[in-house]
């Protein structure tokens, strides 16, 4: 076992400390004897070793935050020409916000702060691996020259039958990352990169398409809001941006002294996020947006809205929500909230401008998802402030140097899927996703996957999905890495984030760029004059290149000192707020029409509406096997190393059901185990649980807590088709079983100590 | 400005030898910023070395964290309520844990820190008794990493071994480092130049670190508001942390 002590002090610091641990000795010798014993060696006079902070970027969420990197030296066994061995090395050793970026501003959540121990996870791929035997997840390492020339005998192969017969299945494509693999596909001449990200909010984006033009995720300026409504949204804990949400919020909570802004959050389980609200309003499942449009007709009826609608379309769209059948009287059985208390609550909202709404989580997960998000959307052009100070806004474009992400629905990797367009696939990669653990067993993602003669991964990790593949290449880990990317929300400026690898590779693996440019440069195949880079670095260098002709970037003294400072402070921003900026005009002020949630089951037989939510450790399970977020107590319900199914007390009571008892969960679809938690924040006909646990892989992971993935039922969102995955039913039986649940605090319900 | 030896008001007096600090750290907790993201958790950890001690363990609450963020619920559904607030060491002035210990491991600094001195540390566990806040863990195994998970330690900080006591040090190696800094340029500490990971991490500005013999800083300047109070400080252990009570909006009751 490893003692870990690593004092590993350089000769200098040694003598610094001598000098020090004297001096405090003499100093303090004619003071009490208690505390001569005491001065010992305490630990406040160890003398810090020497860091260097180099900035790096989170890839831990889509956020997209800029971090800096503490490195240290010290000795670390690698792998260097086939050879391994103890060398002395820069190493990793905290990640921290990057004070500079425009996103995060210095600041780091538990995730991206965990984001250090993929580099030094003990799972991690060390080499190439070539499948052994058929797809039962046996492995053998080969090296890279091999693995190389079957994966280019192979793509060769394939590219010569049919070329579009080749598909790239990735997580969040970004940024130059995503025009190389783009570019390398179209120079195979097969179509581009499917993308399969759960957390990439597709609903959200068709909304905003329709309503604004831009199939983007919105930014909020919560630093000036003086109220807000989120409906659905954990946008303090995992949802879109949520560092630079919670700075936000920090400063609209107590940054403004004597004006302290409301915020209402509207959910049926209470997340981190409701738990902060001033007010938490549980609307029936599904019933969201009826609601928002409850509230526009309160607003536009009682003449509460600011200014006057701007457009004849927007006159006419606000005649229609005069409309009765959004009055508060008659949606308030179908919400389950008091006509009185929506008539309030849009007065509140008219009386504390500039008032802002925002939609997420479960909201958008159901069957009217897109309704939901256009009905806020609305609700956001009646309250008056989108694009202005206080409300919601797109960050700048930076579409000049980097395509922005725009819709993806034909790069979609599920609705590919289940049209049966990939079915004649030849050759697939696959790019840090895992569709496998993230869909419904109903989709049968493994079965289609495992038809596909042939499967490359870049996978770091054998995971549901990688552990398909023929031959894993492994990527470097982030740290280890050129990155770049382009933030899609969050910053009021034009962002590019760049970093240079802030430490050198611990094992024999490449970066997938430069092995895409490297199997592009062997296939010959006039591949070389669409992709003229040798490695990632000068495709990064000639973006920025690019960048410097365009009139975005007054940087007078040329190439070099741009690229010195883009380094230096981990990315380029310009420097100009652009908010209030109007960009988040509407297009399209349409009243949409209502339609209701649909959920899969029969109410007589599934009693329960199931809601998986985000979890706020392993976000939709990519970083279950970290072991510092395994332990890491759920704020809501304490509980660590294992996944629980919530329940409102209540009800528990009504079928006897005590916390930790084992529940067996079942849909239509399938059944799962989980041990009961008790939970007051939840509507007696929902039942919660978390998403992430289950895995069958990773030392910390594998076989604990189950995936409620295995109850979803494969339901749609209308007109988007991306998971609907609050749509399903369930019922609950107890198996009679002590479920492990590892609580870090007592019972739920406990009083707050008295403070004086 | 800090100046070695003035007089800034109660507090400044160590309780064992009344000799006047230099500095007086102590930090702010504002539950009206907190929203439990548990920022703050991973920082320490990542920045201390405090080991994962695996689901047997935590099962029996021998977790390591040296501070943790307590969720309290009131009322039901549908009016249930939820309070978050960061428990870690409180730093006391008047620290229960400090004469429990009879090896003295457990000390009080020139700074005003309540220290443990590991390789003094027996294993007694008096102090952990004696703390009302509980926020001193106890090594009942060794520390173990699986390799290469050892490569994340600091090496600032010292790995504890079985059989010691360990708790929150305000990162005091990262307070050394901005002293040490601070003498090489020859010139006085600034204000938000020692910063704990928990700290600088914290998205909400709810957790400010700084020196209270400084009239000026922000956590004295927040210390002193009507919301503040002392966790259990009617026993009288003089924390060196104030609670900001969260507020109502428009005074309703929240």
């Amino acid at each position: 076992m490893d003692r870990g002590w690593q004092h590993s002090m350089e000769r200098r610091d040694f003598l610094k400390f001598g000098v020090l641990t004297g001096a405090t000795v003499t100093l303090t010798a004619c003071e009490k004897p208690a505390q001569q014993l005491a001065r010992f060696v305490p630990e406040e006079d160890f003398v810090p070793g020497v860091a260097t902070w180099k900035p790096s970027l989170c890839t831990m969420c889509p956020a997209g935050c800029g971090v800096v990197v503490r490195v240290i030296d010290g000795d670390a066994e690698v792998v260097r020409k086939g050879q391994r061995g103890i060398i002395k090395m820069g190493l990793a050793k905290k990640l921290d916000g990057n004070p500079r970026y425009p996103v995060n501003r210095g600041k780091l959540c538990a995730r991206g702060q965990a984001g250090l121990q993929r580099t030094y996870h003990p799972d991690r791929l060390r080499s190439p691996m070539r499948r052994s035997g058929s797809r039962s997840g046996e492995f053998h390492e080969i090296g890279w020259q091999e693995a190389m020339s079957e994966v280019v005998a192979k793509l060769e192969e394939s590219s010569a039958k049919r070329p579009d017969s080749i598909r790239f299945v990735a997580g969040h494509l970004r940024g130059q990352r995503r025009e190389l693999i783009n570019k390398f596909l179209a120079s195979l001449g097969t179509t581009p990169a499917l993308q399969f990200a759960p957390l990439d909010e597709p609903v959200l984006r068709r909304a905003n398409q329709l309503s604004f033009g831009r199939a983007a995720l919105p930014s909020f300026d919560f630093e000036r809001s003086n109220y807000i409504i989120s409906f659905g949204a954990d946008f303090l804990g995992t949802w879109n941006s949520p560092v630079s949400q919670s700075i936000g919020y920090g400063e609209m909570r107590r940054g403004r002294p004597g004006n302290r802004a409301k915020f209402v959050q509207v959910e049926q389980r209470m997340s981190q996020t409701g738990a902060n609200a001033d007010e938490w309003v549980p609307s029936s499942p599904g019933t969201e947006g009826l609601l928002a449009l409850g509230l526009a007709h309160v607003l536009v009826k009682e003449g509460l809205r600011s200014g006057q609608p701007a457009t004849a379309q927007s006159r006419e769209a606000e005649e229609k929500l005069k409309d009765e059948t959004f009055s508060p009287t008659t949606i308030a059985s179908k919400t389950g909230i008091a006509a009185s208390r929506i008539e309030r609550l849009a007065r509140e909202m008219a009386a504390h401008p500039p008032a802002v709404a925002l939609i997420g989580g479960a909201a958008l997960a159901h069957t009217n998802g897109l309704f939901n998000a256009l009905a806020v959307n609305l609700l956001n052009m009646v309250l008056g402030t989108s694009g202005l100070p206080g409300g919601m806004f797109f960050a700048p474009g930076t579409s000049t140097v980097n395509a922005a992400t725009t819709t993806n629905d034909p790069s979609d990797f599920v609705s590919q899927l289940l049209a049966g367009r990939l079915d004649n696939t030849e050759f697939l990669f696959l790019d840090h996703t895992n569709p496998v653990f993230g869909t419904p067993s109903g989709w049968q993602v493994s079965e289609k996957l495992k038809r596909i003669p042939f499967i490359v991964s870049f996978a770091s990790f054998i995971d549901e999905t990688s552990v398909l593949a023929d031959v894993i290449l492994p990527d470097h880990s982030p740290l280890e890495s050129w990155l770049d990317d382009v933030p899609e929300s969050g910053t009021s400026e034009a962002t590019l984030a760049l970093a240079a690898p802030a430490m050198r590779p611990l094992h024999d693996t490449r970066a997938m760029p430069d092995v895409l440019l490297e199997i592009a440069r062997t296939l010959g195949k006039g591949t070389g004059e669409a992709l003229p880079w040798k490695t990632f670095e000068e495709m990064l260098q000639s973006s920025y290149r690019e960048l410097l002709r365009s009139e975005r970037c007054d940087q007078p003294d040329g190439f070099e000192k741009l690229w010195k400072s883009v380094l230096e402070q981990g990315g380029w921003w310009d420097g100009k707020c652009q908010v209030p900026s109007g960009k988040a005009t509407p297009l399209s002020v349409r009243v949409p029409e209502f339609v209701s949630p649909t959920f899969d089951g029969s109410e007589q037989e599934f009693p329960f509406f199931f809601q998986p939510y985000v979890s706020q450790a392993f976000l939709d399970g990519s970083l279950a096997n970290l072991p510092w977020l395994q332990e890491l107590p759920d704020a809501i319900s304490t509980v660590t190393w294992g996944s629980w199914l919530e329940v409102n007390p209540k009800t528990a009571e009504k079928f006897e059901i005590r916390q930790g008892d084992l529940i067996r969960v079942r849909s239509r679809h399938g059944t799962l185990d989980v041990p009961a938690l008790l939970n007051p924040g939840i509507a007696f006909d929902v039942v919660a649980m978390p998403m992430g646990q289950g895995h069958e892989f990773g030392r910390y992971a594998a076989g604990r807590g189950a995936n409620p993935m295995h109850v979803v039922a494969p339901v749609q969102v209308e007109q988007v088709g991306s998971l609907a995955w609050a749509a399903t039913r369930v019922s609950l039986s107890k198996t009679g079983q002590q479920g492990r649940l590892c609580l870090s605090s007592g019972a739920l319900q406990e009083k707050e100590p008295e403070v004086r | 400005m800090p100046v070695l030896g003035r007089l800034a008001g109660e507090g400044t007096r160590s309780p064992l030898g009344n000799r006047l600090m230099s500095h007086h750290w102590g930090m702010a907790v504002d539950l009206d910023r907190c929203t439990g993201c548990e920022a703050c958790v991973i920082a320490c950890q990542a920045e201390n070395n405090v080991p994962t001690v695996g689901e047997e363990a935590a099962r029996r609450s021998r977790t390591m964290h040296w501070i943790r963020i307590e969720r309290y619920y009131e009322g039901e559904f549908p009016n249930p309520r939820v309070r978050f607030r960061p428990v870690l060491c409180q730093q006391c002035d008047n620290a229960p844990c400090e004469p429990v210990c009879p090896t003295y491991a457990s000390y009080h600094t020139s700074e005003g820190l309540n220290a443990q001195i590991y390789n003094r540390c027996i294993g007694t566990r008096y102090c952990a008794n004696a703390c009302p806040y509980t926020v001193r863990t106890f090594n009942f195994f060794n520390p173990a990493w699986d390799k290469p998970l050892h490569l994340q330690l600091n090496p600032d900080v010292s790995v504890r071994q079985v059989g010691v006591m360990e708790k929150c040090t305000f990162c005091v190696q990262r307070i050394k480092a901005a002293e040490i800094q601070a003498k090489a340029e020859n010139r006085e500490l600034r204000e938000g130049e020692p910063t704990p990971a928990c700290v600088q991490c914290c998205a909400p500005k709810a957790l400010v670190f700084g020196d209270l013999n400084d009239p000026a800083s922000e956590v004295s300047r927040l210390s002193r508001s009507p919301r503040g109070t002392k966790l259990l400080g009617e026993l009288g252990t003089q924390p060196k942390i104030t609670y900001l009570q969260r507020e109502s909006w428009n005074g309703e009751d929240r």
